[in-house]
């Protein structure tokens, strides 16, 4: 189980998390990135991390949530 | 002079192919101080300076285009930047493309099927220049007929005849870039007295805080579509479709595995960057890895090096159509990431699909010399041939 979460500041709208993660992030009007999902598993969250290594500005970062019972 | 002095010459004139160029600057002058501009070859120092708008600045005094005020927003930095952006960026979303596609597909095959029975074609000419330029004058809405008119106005202000310097160039571009707001002018006038679904009508509707946009910024805006919008793709379908012609292998996965296009289009723009640096301008003295820079100096950050750093990218001279990750900044980074850049992916999508299922083999003509243009690397010509379909 991990945390999404995306750096507003850092994001300039390139686009490659909604395109590469499309059920984790979604583009907000201007297209920059919104996540949908904050704590993924799975293949959630393979998809997240695989936003995380693509996303050319480094916006996106994957913590490892504790994984409440 | 040095080798890297005479690749840095032979880029100003148009290379086929810089990857080797961009090596030998990274490893023996990452920061290089070259006639026109302080070139930067390591990824960190490129990526820095796109970040720092506020040292290394995109202001009017790094490119010359003939034009009287800064374009918007290219040549506005943070923080007025932002407020362009705001209203540009939604017109230019990835969903926003998507509702074009189905007419860009349309026109894909128009212009394929004027060539596809001859068994040959001028790629250049009857394809990569007209595709971007038509798709241009239907996003903003004007008239198809202008479209060579438009062709000699983007070629006057980026390759002016005569001069390929930095410093004189205003003089040759400004006859150029004065018919290019005169046009425009009309062509606002029009969209006010009638308004449809297009970017210029958006634009014109477009309000900052209540304030609609000055005529001088939507000119400014237009002027910036036209230099930006038009050449880039044109010059990334000449570098994609000579890359694929001269490598049948990755052309024959792109045929029999369709589901690759996406990541194969991020890998020949990480291996071709099409643009394969930017222009910035030093706001104060600074330094980037050991070498002063002074206040006022041009500073290039070469993208195409960036793209090919094996800082980042393992094996960076192997082309992998499923490269992962790719974080490849052909199109820029920081507050000035292309504006077009999901149009532009969009538009190569198309062509590259529809184009490999018509004419899945061709090679370029047996004896063609290939010349690739200056600073933004399309080819005079592309003479292709190819089995006539059945």
């Amino acid at each position: 189980m991990s945390r999404v979460c995306v750096d507003a500041e850092r994001c300039e709208g390139h686009g490659r998390c909604y395109t590469l993660a499309p059920d984790v992030f979604d583009a907000d009007e201007v297209g920059h990135a919104v996540v949908l999902v904050e704590n993924v598993s799975g293949d959630l969250e393979a998809q997240a991390a695989e936003a995380e290594k693509n996303c050319p500005e480094g916006a996106i970062t994957l913590t490892a949530a504790e994984n409440r019972r | 002079m040095t080798d890297t002095e005479g690749y840095v010459d032979q880029a100003m004139a148009g290379l086929a192919e810089p990857q080797p160029m961009y090596k030998a600057l990274r490893e023996s002058t990452p920061v290089f101080r070259s006639p026109q501009a302080v070139v930067l070859s390591r990824l960190a120092d490129i990526e820095m300076a796109l970040k720092r708008t506020e040292l290394f600045s995109s202001s009017m005094d790094a490119v010359d285009l003939g034009n009287i005020r800064p374009l918007i927003p290219l040549q506005i930095d943070p923080p007025d930047h932002a407020k362009y952006r705001r209203i540009l960026d939604p017109l230019f979303t990835p969903r926003e493309m998507a509702r074009r596609e189905p007419r860009v597909t349309e026109l894909v095959n128009e212009m394929i099927d004027r060539f596809a029975d001859r068994g040959e074609c001028d790629f250049h000419e009857e394809f990569a220049v007209p595709l971007p330029c038509t798709v241009f004058l239907q996003l903003l809405g004007l008239p198809l007929e202008d479209l060579d008119q438009f062709l000699e106005w983007k070629d006057g202000v980026i390759r002016p005849e005569g001069e390929s310097g930095y410093d004189r160039r205003h003089e040759a571009t400004a006859p150029a870039a004065q018919q290019i707001y005169d046009y425009f002018e009309r062509a606002i006038d029009d969209h006010i007295a009638s308004p449809r679904d297009d970017v210029l009508s958006s634009l014109i509707a477009a309000r900052i805080e209540g304030e609609p946009l000055t005529r001088h910024e939507i000119l400014d805006i237009c002027f910036l579509f036209l230099i930006a919008g038009l050449d880039t793709v044109t010059d990334s379908l000449d570098c994609f479709f000579v890359y694929l012609a001269r490598h049948p292998d990755h052309r024959h996965q792109l045929v029999e595995q369709p589901d690759v296009l996406p990541s194969a289009i991020e890998e020949m723009l990480r291996w071709e960057t099409p643009v394969p640096g930017v222009v910035r301008v030093a706001t104060e003295d600074v330094e980037v890895g050991g070498c002063p820079i002074s206040k006022g100096e041009r500073v290039s950050p070469l993208l195409g090096a960036a793209n090919t750093d094996p800082a980042e990218f393992p094996d960076p001279e192997l082309v992998d159509f499923r490269r992962n990750p790719n974080r490849h900044r052909a199109f820029g980074g920081g507050p000035h990431r292309c504006l077009g850049s999901h149009l532009a992916r969009m538009e190569l999508r198309v062509a590259l699909r529809e184009f490999h299922r018509r004419i899945p083999d061709y090679e370029i003509k047996p004896g063609t010399e290939l010349t690739y243009t200056a600073a933004l690397r399309s080819v005079e010509s592309l003479p292709l041939t190819f089995p006539v379909p059945t």
